[in-house]
């Protein structure tokens, strides 16, 4: 009989605890709100304190296919993007200093300034290659929920906070699970969608002890030619104190 | 075979210092039989080597202006034909950055065609490094250099006028290496918004001075603000004999398709040339009026550009050039220019004035010879993945006369590129644009191993 009521007193309790913890957690992502969760989500697109990474870039436009590896550092909104390959653009290097663009190449005298929306490589912006700010540069107008490849994600309807930013409107899923963006959607002022991105996060990085997912890939469909595709692999990604002389324009040697 | 600094000796020799300093101990290179692989990732970090072979031709038409009536002045070949050898050397380690640009040119001219007045041919090798570098880090924020260096700033693409090192800022030619002089700096970052940077040329280097006089050492003190959006520097500098230029660069990233920029200087006296009336023979020489005064002329320059949805950039700027002549000086230069332009080819004494007056004409230390620019360019990269072009109007609103260029680069694969310049001038004779070529077209293959 006292058998009888423990058990009954295990289930019980087995109950309230998957309960409470079920709970517990829908209170601790429940009560982050829509700034914090596109935060944590930026965190694992490169919005570190300083972070190095290659990028092998694939483009298809129009039926013609181009490559390029880039070596990228960057801390903060900053980033020097340097050509790896192939050889013909070897040596070009892209410095973004906050909203600052100049891009380099060798022979050409001096630094161009050019503007984010000038376009890196097929349907990447300039702005896709470094680290992502999107809580800094989107308003949040509204939140709801979505499912993207069976995963539950919150959906962010971001609009630009001013027009210094890449893209004027992304609708972007962020997975409830794991707090990162999975899809993102991107619009024109006039509302028109012109390309759409999925990420892979296979990378991971150690911070303060904490393995966390790490952006790996980045797919690039135009939303008008289904064909034209870009992708972006990241691969050798380091953690690492950079200064500020790395993106500094009167050392960058050309 | 041209020698000076520019012989094969010093083209070998800078390959030669630089693979020295690679193998010395302590440079992690000279242990490669201990550890292979160790060494090859280091070597490949470390080093990085960028090998360029260009080969072009040159088709141009002189114009027969008074500057240069038949040709027989400058006397411009009307082909030519060069191959250059371009290695780019870097090594980098934490404290030490070394940098060479040694060049191999040979160069062919041909002057011939009908109205020409000099015929033949001629062969020329050049061997020279245009540009190296040694940089030491002091300290994080803290870097001194010493090298031969093409020190560029600013956002515009007319000319610089910020920059009173170099008159020429390489964008009209791309193709074409500006050449360096030799530079002591100092770079300090305070902080990462801010700069502050010393700089002197101690030599002429390759890049001759513009104008009548020898070379000058300037002393100059660059100051440069980053912030979220835009950009500015101030370059306060001092000319050894001659006098201080404030120069001023500014730039804004207003949105994500629209920048917004300016670059002015304003110099106290000058050296370049303005004719005058006198009692010479022709009745007026080319002067220094501003040599020992301390008048202040203002260069300004702003611009803008605007990147389409379809990825092209169309760029306008306006340049107002406070050095450049006004109508009635224009009128003087043109005249002085004619009177000594009748006598070239008299074969007296006069010859020998004449000629000095057209050289003095022809390179007056102006960057430009008027007041009033604008420039309209539209430039795309990476048309269809393989195709980057800049269409580009320069013209002189004092005078009309106008420049336009079309600069087309055609990527075969990942090594090779077909470019092709082409260059109009329009105007007439006695105009700026109309005095020294009717026009150019530079066509050539550039591949990178």
């Amino acid at each position: 009989m006292n058998f009888q009521i423990n058990k009954h007193y295990f289930i019980i309790f087995v109950f309230i605890f998957i309960f409470c913890a079920g709970v517990s957690i829908s209170v601790v992502y429940g009560q982050m709100t829509p700034d914090e969760i596109l935060r944590k989500s930026d965190e694992a697109r490169g919005n570190a304190d300083g972070i190095e990474w290659e990028i092998a870039m694939n483009s298809i436009e129009s039926g013609r296919e181009q490559q390029r590896t880039i070596r990228v550092s960057a801390r903060s909104f900053n980033s020097l993007a340097e050509f790896l390959a192939p050889a013909n653009v070897k040596g070009q290097k892209m410095l973004m200093v906050d909203r600052n663009i100049w891009f380099v190449k060798p022979g050409l005298s001096k630094a161009v300034p050019i503007s984010p929306r000038q376009k890196l490589l097929g349907g990447a912006a300039n702005g896709d290659i470094a680290s992502t700010n999107y809580a800094g540069d989107y308003k949040i107008i509204d939140i709801s929920e979505g499912v993207f490849n069976r995963e539950h994600c919150y959906l962010l309807d971001l609009t630009a906070i001013d027009k210094k930013t890449t893209y004027d409107r992304i609708k972007y899923w962020i997975s409830k699970e794991r707090l990162v963006g999975v899809k993102a959607e991107f619009y024109t002022v006039s509302g028109k969608m012109f390309k759409t991105a999925v990420f892979e996060y296979n990378n991971s990085i150690n911070v303060e002890g904490e393995s966390r997912p790490f952006i790996s890939k980045i797919v690039i469909t135009n939303a008008i030619i289904k064909e034209d595709v870009t992708t972006m692999n990241f691969r050798k990604v380091s953690f690492k104190k950079i200064p500020d002389s790395m993106f500094n324009l009167n050392l960058l040697v050309k | 075979m041209k020698y000076h600094a520019s012989s094969p000796v010093y083209f070998l020799a800078a390959v030669l210092a630089f693979l020295a300093v690679l193998i010395w101990p302590g440079t992690g290179f000279a242990d490669t039989d201990t550890e292979p692989v160790e060494t090859e990732k280091t070597f490949t970090e470390k080093f990085t080597m960028e090998f360029r072979a260009l080969t072009y031709g040159n088709l141009q038409e002189p114009s027969y202006s008074t500057q240069n009536q038949r040709n027989n002045f400058l006397r411009m070949p009307r082909y030519l034909g060069d191959i250059e050898l371009r290695p780019d050397l870097r090594f980098n380690v934490s404290a030490l950055e070394l940098m060479a640009k040694p060049r191999m040119r040979l160069e062919y001219n041909a002057w011939t065609g009908a109205g020409m007045r000099e015929q033949g041919s001629k062969w020329d090798d050049d061997w020279y490094v245009n540009e190296w570098l040694a940089r030491v880090k002091v300290r994080e924020n803290l870097f001194v250099s010493y090298g031969r260096e093409n020190l560029q700033w600013g956002p515009s693409f007319l000319f610089s006028p910020s920059n009173p090192f170099f008159p020429d800022n390489g964008r009209r030619n791309p193709y074409l290496e500006v050449p360096g002089s030799d530079f002591a700096r100092l770079v300090w970052i305070p902080e990462s918004s801010w700069t502050l940077s010393f700089i002197v040329n101690t030599e002429e280097g390759r890049n001759k001075p513009v104008g009548p006089d020898p070379f000058e050492k300037i002393y100059a003190a660059k100051i440069d603000y980053t912030g979220r959006e835009n950009y500015a520097s101030l370059i306060l500098s001092h000319k050894e004999h001659t006098g201080n230029t404030t120069g001023i660069v500014g730039g804004w990233t207003v949105s994500d398709a629209v920048l917004l920029y300016a670059e002015g200087a304003i110099t106290e006296g000058g050296r370049s040339l303005y004719p005058e009336r006198d009692h010479s023979f022709f009745g007026s020489s080319m002067q220094q009026i501003y040599k020992d005064g301390t008048a202040l002329k203002p260069v300004l320059l702003t611009g803008g550009s605007y990147t389409l949805e379809s990825k092209g950039t169309l760029t306008l700027e306006y340049a107002y050039n406070g050095q450049g002549y006004n109508d009635a000086q224009a009128d003087k230069y043109y005249a002085l220019r004619r009177r000594a332009a009748n006598v070239m080819d008299s074969g007296n004494i006069m010859t020998g004035l004449s000629q000095m007056t057209l050289g003095q004409t022809t390179n007056t230390g102006l960057k430009f010879l008027r007041r009033n620019y604008l420039l309209l360019q539209y430039a795309q990269n990476n048309i269809r993945n393989i195709i980057d072009l800049t269409l580009r109007w320069t013209q002189n609103i004092d005078d009309a006369s106008c420049q336009f260029t079309t600069l087309v680069t055609y990527y075969l694969g990942n090594h090779m590129e077909l470019f092709s310049i082409g260059t109009i001038n329009g105007g007439g004779k006695n105009t700026e644009f109309g005095s020294i070529l009717d026009y150019q077209l530079m066509m050539g293959i550039k591949y990178t191993f």
